[in-house]
């Protein structure tokens, strides 16, 4: 009997205490509890590019925040883009190059950076509302000619990404907006539901700018959807920020294009 | 121990028994197939004038029974030249409604047609169907449906 | 120190000019609801009084109307008005965008409103949080007693604007009110607004009622009446309470549906154990028999354009559904799968078909397309049929009946809803037992 009692005593002794202990966490833990965020499984390939040092970091950055400045005053990239597709130097060298001058600092590489800052006096010339309107042209003759073009831009996409982003930064940034994007649901189905957002970039993913491509749509008669994708679509990206981007080679990406096209998953 | 678990088993198998029991006795005295055979519902137009024949799922052709039924409905009208009928049609509630209504509207005039091939007038004879309107049974079970399953001759006057 | 910076600056330079334009194909995005906030109308202090409630409250009863029937289409999440970070009363101001982005709101309904003269004046915003403009402001005039209809105008608004389709919540839902044990029931022909206010009876119960359908105006009502003991199909006039027979027939009509142009209205006629589709058109009168066929042909529903019409038959055996072209001709059979198929409904759209199916003792409510291909079942149940589509082909309204037990006890009718992609089924609220829905079209245009 008093055996018994004893046990009774020890376990109910030992239940307050565990409870005692646990207690205080269960007090503390909504409050130090981050709003549960689902988590998207990509993986970033971490040999892809390896994160500076602090300190070679801050210098960087505070060179892009120059290079920010007068970047933002010129001509839009993609002109450049199309106007000399071949000056354009493959991604891949580049990279290595860049990584090459950031550690060494080596001084030959000084010299496309004459010539190239030279050209770019050049542009500064053009009126650049001329550039754009041109684009602009351009770029209504590309969406008449829409099913070509969407396959075209496809398949280019593959192409420049094997070299610009690594598959899984890329992943993870589609995933990132896929989460963002609340699709529009009264979108007819047979109709080219492709949106073009062209976006800049500062070094942390935030936007600095961000422009519909195929704007003439947006008050075509006829035509009303678009409008609603188009703004679900910058919604989308203006609620992401700030996008995850590389750690580094903000170069490559700080351009950026998004080609919305809801279609597949309208018809899934 | 020993003696609990024979009795749990005899239990089972008691209870299995009756279940299956159960079945067979629904099956053999009140449905052939899934048409109703039994007695219950029916009301008679007179002694030994049964006022209802059933169907099968979907079906509008009659049984053996229900042949039967209606000629002892022949009869009992050529004896009572006064009285006209109308037969109501019926279907059970598993089906949509509007071709419930089409299917008792058939169903009462499959029995209808019959009636006439026994010389019964058919301006005696009028027709309505009300679908799954108006179950006989309440019941949401094979039972209840096959009871519902109808084409009753009500007198008209 | 500083040259490096300069060195760095300018080699970045440099390959910045030369880059190849990244481009990312984003082909998915979520279908999760998208947050909204909808602020509550602010009630302009010189407003005469309201004769149902206090004119201050107004302003949240509209927005709560608004709040509902968004978030009835499970396309939006209304936030929760107590993490609102301003009060309405700024309603003419611009909002604070950042403000609102911190709650995650999408868009932002803000506006106002004012009784004067006793005519009841609304004004309404939608904004673009992330995009901090303004998407739309609209302002509508109407006697104080419309003011549930103004905030379905105004949830039409938003959701047009935000979605890119038509809306449908300034409609009404005409259905058949049940109560009374499962053997006795009692069956008026009620309406309602489609959130379930403002319900009226238009017929007292004395005789079983069926199949109420909307004409394109809404004025117009053709429903079967057992009335005398005569099943026909009936020709009602809702506002001025006036009806009629459709048609002379010798024997019953049931199944009646208006065209689409309002002119004509096709039903089944049965004779004779055989049931086949008619039409006849409400000026002239002029009746035309459609299909001529010793088997059950019902259920008949035009496609939007009038020149076709789709039906169930049993002519194969089974119930299965038919398309033929308007005047009867061309039958063709577009249902192959397993089971039996009812009930066809045409979308207003013109590319889907809504049907019920029967399998193994189950019942489906599907769309498929009108050629009978892509079929899709978006609910099963113990029993529901009769299909009914929303105004902007989105939606289905339909009823559903519960298993009773040997006494008839447990029976219920029901009405559901249910959107194409089968996702958001939800009860649509009812006084009493419902069956037999049809969705009205958008009240105004």
């Amino acid at each position: 009997m008093t055996k018994n009692l004893f046990f009774s005593f020890l376990f109910h002794a030992l239940v307050i205490f565990l409870t005692a202990l646990s207690l205080p966490f269960m007090l503390r833990e909504p409050i130090d509890l981050p709003p549960i965020v689902s988590v998207e499984f990509i993986e970033i390939k971490d040999k892809t590019y390896i994160p500076f040092a602090p300190k070679a970091r801050e210098i960087i950055d505070k060179a892009k925040e120059e290079e920010k400045r007068i970047v933002s005053e010129q001509a839009p990239p993609s002109a450049k883009a199309k106007e000399k597709p071949d000056r354009i130097p493959m991604p891949e060298d580049k990279k290595q190059k860049k990584e090459m001058v950031k550690k060494k600092q080596n001084p030959e590489e000084i010299k496309p950076e004459i010539r190239q800052s030279s050209e770019f006096e050049k542009k500064e010339l053009f009126d650049t509302n001329e550039i754009a309107a041109l684009i602009d042209k351009a770029k209504e003759e590309q969406a008449n000619t829409q099913k070509k073009t969407d396959k075209l831009t496809q398949s280019s996409v593959k192409n420049s990404f094997a070299q610009a982003l690594s598959l899984s930064e890329e992943d993870a940034l589609r995933a990132q907006i896929f989460g963002c994007w609340s699709v529009p649901l009264g979108l007819p189905y047979d109709k080219n539901l492709l949106v073009r957002i062209k976006l800049k970039l500062k070094p942390d993913g935030t936007i600095l700018k961000s422009e519909i491509l195929d704007h003439a749509r947006m008050n075509t008669p006829g035509q009303s959807f678009y409008k609603i994708l188009a703004e679900s679509a910058l919604r989308a990206v203006r609620i992401c920020q700030p996008l995850k981007v590389p750690p580094t080679g903000y170069d490559r990406w700080k351009d950026l294009q998004l080609n919305f096209d809801p279609t597949e998953m309208l018809k899934g | 121990m020993k003696f609990n678990l024979a009795l749990r088993n005899l239990l089972i198998v008691l209870f299995g028994a009756l279940v299956l029991s159960a079945c067979s006795t629904t099956k053999k005295g009140d449905l052939s197939g899934d048409v109703y055979t039994g007695t219950e519902t029916i009301e008679y137009l007179a002694k030994g004038v049964p006022d209802r024949v059933f169907f099968a799922t979907n079906k509008s052709s009659l049984t053996t029974a229900a042949r039967d039924t209606l000629r002892k409905q022949a009869t009992w009208l050529r004896k009572n030249k006064d009285i006209s009928v109308t037969v109501e049609g019926h279907a059970d509630e598993r089906g949509t409604r509007e071709y419930n209504l089409a299917l008792g509207e058939r169903r009462a005039n499959a029995a209808k047609d019959y009636l006439m091939t026994y010389g019964i007038s058919g301006k005696r004879i009028s027709v309505i169907s009300y679908g799954k309107e108006k179950p006989v049974n309440p019941a949401s079970n094979p039972l209840a449906w096959s009871q519902n399953r109808r084409s009753v001759s009500v007198k008209a006057n | 120190m500083k040259k490096i910076i300069i060195l760095f600056l300018y080699i970045i330079l440099s390959f910045s000019k030369a880059q190849a334009l990244i481009k990312v194909d984003i082909t998915r995005g979520n279908l999760d609801p998208l947050p909204v906030a909808i602020s509550p109308l602010h009630v302009d202090g010189k407003s005469e009084k309201f004769s149902l409630f206090e004119v201050n409250k107004l302003g949240s009863e509209i927005s709560k109307i608004i709040e509902q029937n968004i978030k009835s289409t499970g396309l939006f999440n209304p936030l929760n008005k107590d993490a609102f970070v301003q009060k309405p009363d700024i309603a003419h101001l611009k909002p604070r965008f950042e403000d609102w982005r911190l709650i995650k709101a999408q868009a932002l309904v803000t506006g106002k409103l004012l009784i004067k003269d006793d005519k009841l004046k609304v004004e309404f915003r939608l904004w673009d949080l992330t995009a901090a403009k303004e998407m739309l402001a609209l302002s509508f005039t109407t006697t104080p007693n419309n003011w549930r209809r103004v905030a379905h105008i105004i949830s039409d608004k938003i959701y047009e604007r935000l979605t890119g389709e038509g809306g449908y919540f300034d409609t009404r839902i005409i259905y058949v009110s049940e109560t009374g044990p499962k053997d006795q029931r009692v069956k008026k022909l009620a309406l309602m607004d489609q959130d379930g206010y403002n319900i009226k009876y238009l017929t007292l119960g004395n005789e079983l009622v069926l199949t109420p359908r909307f004409n394109p105006t809404n004025q117009l009502v053709t429903y079967m009446s057992y009335f005398k003991n005569l099943p026909r199909v009936y020709l009602l006039d809702i506002e001025t309470g006036i009806q009629e027979i459709v048609g002379n027939f010798p024997g019953m009509t049931f199944a009646p549906r208006f065209s689409p142009d309002g002119k004509k209205i096709i039903m089944s006629f049965a004779k004779d154990g055989n049931s086949d589709i008619y039409s006849m058109d409400i000026e002239t009168r002029i009746v035309e028999q459609i299909t001529k066929h010793p088997s059950i042909d019902t259920s008949p529903s035009y496609s939007p354009d009038g020149k076709y019409v789709a039906f169930n038959s049993d002519r194969s055996g089974l119930q299965q559904i038919y398309v033929m072209r308007s005047d009867g001709t061309g039958v063709k059979r577009i249902t192959h799968g397993k089971g039996i198929y009812g009930t066809p409904v045409w979308s207003p759209r013109g590319d889907l078909i809504a049907f019920t199916k029967v399998r193994k003792g189950r019942f489906y409510i599907g769309v498929m397309r009108s050629d009978g291909s892509g079929e899709r079942l978006l609910t099963e149940n113990f029993y529901q049929e009769a299909p009914s589509w929303s105004p902007n082909g989105r939606v289905l309204i339909f009823y559903r009946e519960t298993k009773s037990d040997k006494t008839g006890k447990g029976f219920s009718a029901k009405l559901w809803s249910i959107d194409i992609t089968g996702y958001n089924e939800r009860r649509v609220k009812t006084e009493t037992d419902a069956s037999d829905p049809s969705w009205s079209s958008l009240l105004s245009k």
